[in-house]
């Protein structure tokens, strides 16, 4: 992202942080569409991404005056992210215990036309047998994202990232090609 | 573009067209009806818990007053009998 941009978003971010209706729109409509895709990478239904993503917004609107750096918003908007879909997995797990249903209801398809495409279906059905975090590094990485923002991102340091998404890539290619074959 | 980079494409195309026309307007909705009660249930919570407090404080105090009464009353009879039965001896 070039500085103009950063100064751009910088100033939006603040905008909003006072309150600014019109500048929390500008954020919720400019990020919308990288949210969802995040969201969906990690959880791997299309069904769920709206709701996923109002939740994060909703979080973002409430907690957006908190944030010290309006330069890392990014950052912290997809760390907000990250953990919204990671507690929503762990919640339907939860679920999962206290009410089981039938194994041709845990795996219920999709409705018709949400996902369309069988190198789509693949790489979600390779997605699905990552972790979450890992998932969420591997869509990180498809945002353009360098090493040093996911870093920053995950709270971690940029050595851990580098290794972390090594495996990732591994284990996702790994998946990916056996289903193609 | 290889095939695993499309099937990224596609992912992130697919989660996109979920997002429906209104949606900001939408999140910025539901976070106000959000803010609003929880400002609400938060007074509500303070007074209520103030209340408590007031009426502990007036039954603590009731109590208080009405035991120091009691033992004022009596010490007031004890002396009130001695007195009688002084009189009585003289």
């Amino acid at each position: 992202m070039d500085d103009s941009s950063t100064t751009t978003l910088g100033e939006r971010v603040r905008r909003a942080q006072r309150g600014d209706e019109v500048a929390l729109r500008e954020l919720i409509v400019a990020y919308q569409r990288r949210v969802a895709g995040f969201a969906f990478a990690i959880t791997g239904r299309s069904d769920s991404v709206e709701d996923l993503a109002q939740m994060v917004f909703i979080k973002m609107v409430r907690a957006i005056g908190r944030l010290n750096a309006p330069e890392q918003f990014e950052s912290w908007l997809f760390r907000l992210a990250r953990n919204t879909c990671i507690d929503h997995l762990r919640r339907q797990k939860l679920r999962r215990i206290f009410t089981p249903f039938a194994p041709e209801h845990e795996n219920m398809p999709e409705a018709d036309g949400a996902v369309d495409s069988e190198e789509l279906d693949a790489l979600r059905h390779a997605l699905d047998q990552l972790r979450p975090k890992d998932r969420a590094l591997l869509a990180l990485v498809q945002e353009g994202r360098s090493h040093a923002e996911i870093a920053e991102t995950f709270k971690t340091s940029v050595a851990a990232v580098k290794a972390r998404l090594h495996r990732a890539r591994e284990q996702l290619r790994q998946h990916y090609t056996s289903d193609e074959h | 573009m290889n095939t695993e980079d499309k099937a990224w494409k596609r992912l992130r195309d697919t989660a996109a067209a979920q997002i429906t026309p209104g949606f900001a307007d939408r999140v910025l909705r539901a976070a106000r009806a959000e803010a609003t009660p929880l400002f609400v249930s938060h007074f509500l919570m303070c007074a209520a818990t103030a209340a408590l407090c007031l009426a502990a404080v007036a039954v603590y105090q009731s109590r208080a007053t009405g035991d120091e009464d009691a033992s004022n009353l009596a010490g007031w009879r004890e002396i009130a009998a001695q007195s009688n039965d002084l009189d009585q001896g003289l």
